[in-house]
C-alpha cells in the first residue's frame, strides 16, 4: 500500500530522517516505534507534505505522492490523526466531525457523522459542546473519528496514547485494532505506547536517530529484549495494565 | 440628531469595517495589512467617480466600490502574500509587503486623481462626499444607513462563518491550518476568501469615511492608526471584536473631541487621534487581549450582584 524508499526529509536545513525505507502493506497496522526524537512524527509529517522531503521516494499505490499538498492527499484518501492539536478546540464536536468529511457531500457527511456517534458513543452525548472543553480521551476518540470521516483507505495515527490514562489508552488501542478487523483499513501507527502497540501491530519499524533499528514482524521485535529495553523502556519480566486488562484481539495470540 | 453625532456615527461604521478588515486578513494569513489605508482611499475615489459621472447616490455604487476593493485583495494575495506564505515568510515581512503595496497603490491614486483632474475637469483632491447625500427622518441619511450596512455586514459574516461550510472552515484554518490541510480542506482557497471580503470591506470602508471627513488622496494614510487601533481594541483575534472596537474608536473620537472642546476649547480639536489612541491604551493596560479578552459574564454577575451558578 505505501512504499518509502530512501527517505530523507526535515525541516528547513534540518535533516531529521535518513535514507528511511518502510513498506506498509496493506490492511494491516503497521507501528513505528522508538524513542524521543527518533523522528516518528517526522516520517508522518514527510507523508503528508508537512515536513521537507530533500530526497527519496513516498509511493501510495504505485504513485508517487511528491510536490502533492497536504490537502490533496487527503482527497486521496490518506487520513492523518496528528499527536497534538488533533482537533478544532473552537468548533463544536459536530463542527469538527463535518470539517473532516468536508470533501463528502453535507448529507453524506451528516450520515457518516452519525455512524461515528454509533461507533464512539461518547461523542453522541457531546455533540454540541466544543471540542476544547472535552477530556484528553474524548478528544483522542473525536480525532480518530475525524478521520474516519474521510473513508480513508490508509491512516496515519500519530501517539494516540499521549497524556491519556493507561485504561483510555488500553480502549484507544483496541479501537485502532477494530479498524483494521472490522473495516479493512491500512494504518501506520507512531507510538510511545510500544509493549501494547506492537502487540496489536503486524509488521513493525524501530526508528533510532532518524534511522531503521529493526524492521519485521512487531511480535518478533517484542522478542529483541536488547532492543527493547534500549529504546523502548520494556523490560521482559515487566507486567503491564495491557497484560492485565487485555481483551483478546482478533489478530493477535 | 447633531451634526457631529451623525458624522461620528458615519464615521464609527467606517472604522468598523477597516478595523474588520485588517483582523479578518491578519488571523487568517498572519498579515497585518497596511494596503488598507490605500484600499481605503481607492473605495472613495470609485464612489466619487462613478457619483460624479453617472449621477445618482453614493450608496448605489458601494457593491462596485467593494467588488473594486475584492479585487484589490485578490492582486494583494496573488501578487504577494501566497508566495510569502508558501515560503513560510516571518510575520514582519509579510506586514512590509504589504506597506510596499500600499505605497504602490497609493502612486496609482496619484495618477488616477491627475487623470480625473485633466480629463473630467473634476477637482479630486479635496472632496466633500457628503454633499451628494440626501435627508432621512430629517437627518443625514448616512449617518442612518451606513451603521445599518455596517451592523448588516457584522451579522452576515457572523451567519457566513457559524452556518457555511466553507465559513466554518474558515474558522478551522484560522484555528489550525495543518489539521484542516489534513481534512481536506484548501487553506489556499481560505486565504483567498479573506483577502476578497477583506478587501471588500477596506474599500467600502473608504466610501463610508469619505462621507464624515475630507476625501484626499492621503485620507486613509491620514487615518490607519485609528484602524489599527480599532483592531487592537478588538483583540486582534475576534472579527467581531475588530468591527466593535473600530466603532468605539470612531465614537470616542467624535465624542471626545465634542465634549473636550467645549469644557477646554477648540484647540483640542488638534489632538483628536490622541483621545480614541487613549482609550486603547487604557483598555489594553487593563485587559491586554483587548475586548476580546473582556470577561463579559464576570463583568455581567459582578452588574447585576449574581454569582456564578445562580438561578434566577
Amino acid at each position: 500500500m505505501l512504499k518509502i524508499n530512501n527517505l530523507n526529509s526535515g525541516y528547513g536545513k534540518l535533516q531529521i530522517l535518513f535514507d528511511l525505507n518502510i513498506d506498509v502493506p496493506e490492511k494491516g497496522i503497521t507501528v513505528v516505534v522508538g524513542p524521543n526524537g527518533a523522528g516518528k512524527t517526522t516520517l508522518l509529517c514527510s507523508i503528508m507534505g508537512i515536513a521537507k522531503v530533500f530526497s527519496g521516494d513516498i509511493i501510495v499505490e504505485d504513485k508517487s505522492l511528491e510536490g502533492e499538498t497536504t490537502h490533496n492527499l487527503a482527497k486521496q484518501g490518506i487520513s492523518y490523526v496528528p499527536q497534538m492539536g488533533n482537533v478544532f478546540a473552537e468548533l463544536s464536536v459536530m463542527d469538527n466531525l463535518q470539517m473532516a468529511g468536508y470533501l463528502t457531500p453535507k448529507a453524506e457527511a451528516n450520515e457518516k457523522a452519525e455512524s461515528m456517534t454509533e461507533i464512539f458513543p461518547v461523542l453522541k452525548k457531546f455533540i454540541k459542546r466544543k471540542a476544547g472543553t472535552l477530556s484528553g480521551g474524548e478528544r483522542r476518540m473525536l480525532a480518530i473519528a475525524m478521520g474516519l470521516m474521510k473513508k480513508p483507505k490508509l491512516m496515519l495515527l500519530d501517539e494516540l496514547s499521549t497524556d491519556l490514562a493507561p485504561i483510555i489508552a488500553e480502549k484507544v488501542m483496541m479501537e485502532v485494532a477494530r479498524l483494521r478487523d472490522e473495516l479493512g483499513i491500512t494504518i501506520l501507527m507512531v507510538e510511545q505506547m510500544a509493549q501494547r502497540a506492537l502487540e496489536i501491530g503486524d509488521t513493525a519499524y524501530l526508528l533510532v536517530s532518524g534511522e531503521v533499528r529493526y524492521a519485521g514482524k512487531a511480535d518478533d521485535l517484542l522478542n529483541e529484549p536488547q532492543l527493547c529495553s534500549m529504546y523502548l523502556g520494556i523490560k521482559p519480566e515487566e507486567e503491564t495494565i495491557a497484560d492485565v486488562e487485555k481483551p483478546p484481539l482478533k489478530g493477535s495470540e | 440628531m447633531a451634526p457631529w453625532m451623525a458624522s461620528g456615527l458615519i464615521y464609527s461604521s467606517s472604522l468598523a469595517l477597516l478595523a474588520g478588515s485588517i483582523t479578518i486578513i491578519n488571523i487568517t494569513t498572519r498579515t497585518f495589512n497596511f494596503a488598507v489605508a490605500s484600499m481605503a482611499t481607492f473605495g472613495f475615489y470609485i464612489a466619487f467617480t462613478c457619483v460624479e459621472l453617472y449621477g445618482g447616490y453614493p450608496y448605489q455604487y458601494y457593491p462596485l466600490v467593494a467588488l473594486f476593493g475584492s479585487f484589490l485583495g485578490l492582486v494583494c494575495y496573488f501578487g504577494l502574500n501566497r508566495h510569502l506564505l508558501r515560503r513560510k515568510a516571518a510575520d514582519i515581512t509579510l506586514m512590509m509587503s504589504t506597506l510596499g503595496y500600499d505605497l504602490l497603490l497609493l502612486s496609482f491614486i496619484q495618477m488616477y486623481v491627475d487623470y480625473l483632474s485633466f480629463t473630467y475637469r473634476l477637482f479630486p483632491r479635496r472632496v466633500t462626499m457628503n454633499i451628494y447625500d440626501f435627508e432621512l427622518f430629517g437627518v443625514r441619511a448616512a449617518a442612518i444607513i451606513l451603521p445599518i450596512v455596517a451592523l448588516a455586514f457584522l451579522v452576515t459574516l457572523h451567519i457566513f462563518l457559524t452556518r457555511t461550510k466553507f465559513g466554518i472552515a474558515m474558522r478551522a484554518t484560522i484555528e489550525n491550518p495543518v489539521l484542516a490541510g489534513a481534512s481536506g480542506i484548501n487553506s489556499d482557497r481560505v486565504y483567498m476568501v479573506a483577502w476578497i471580503i477583506g478587501g471588500g470591506m477596506a474599500s467600502l470602508g473608504g466610501a463610508f469615511m469619505a462621507m464624515a471627513i475630507t476625501g484626499t488622496p492621503v485620507m486613509g494614510m491620514y487615518t490607519i492608526p485609528l484602524m489599527f487601533a480599532g483592531a487592537i481594541l478588538g483583540g486582534l483575534n475576534s472579527l467581531y471584536g475588530g468591527m466593535i472596537g473600530g466603532f468605539l474608536i470612531g465614537v470616542t473620537e467624535y465624542a471626545g473631541v465634542f465634549y473636550l472642546s467645549q469644557r477646554f476649547g477648540p484647540w483640542v480639536q488638534g489632538y483628536r487621534m490622541a483621545i480614541p489612541l487613549m482609550l486603547m491604551a487604557v483598555t489594553l493596560l487593563f485587559f491586554p487581549r483587548g475586548l476580546a479578552g473582556i470577561p463579559l459574564g464576570k463583568v455581567w454577575r459582578g452588574l447585576t450582584g449574581k454569582k456564578r451558578g445562580a438561578s434566577l
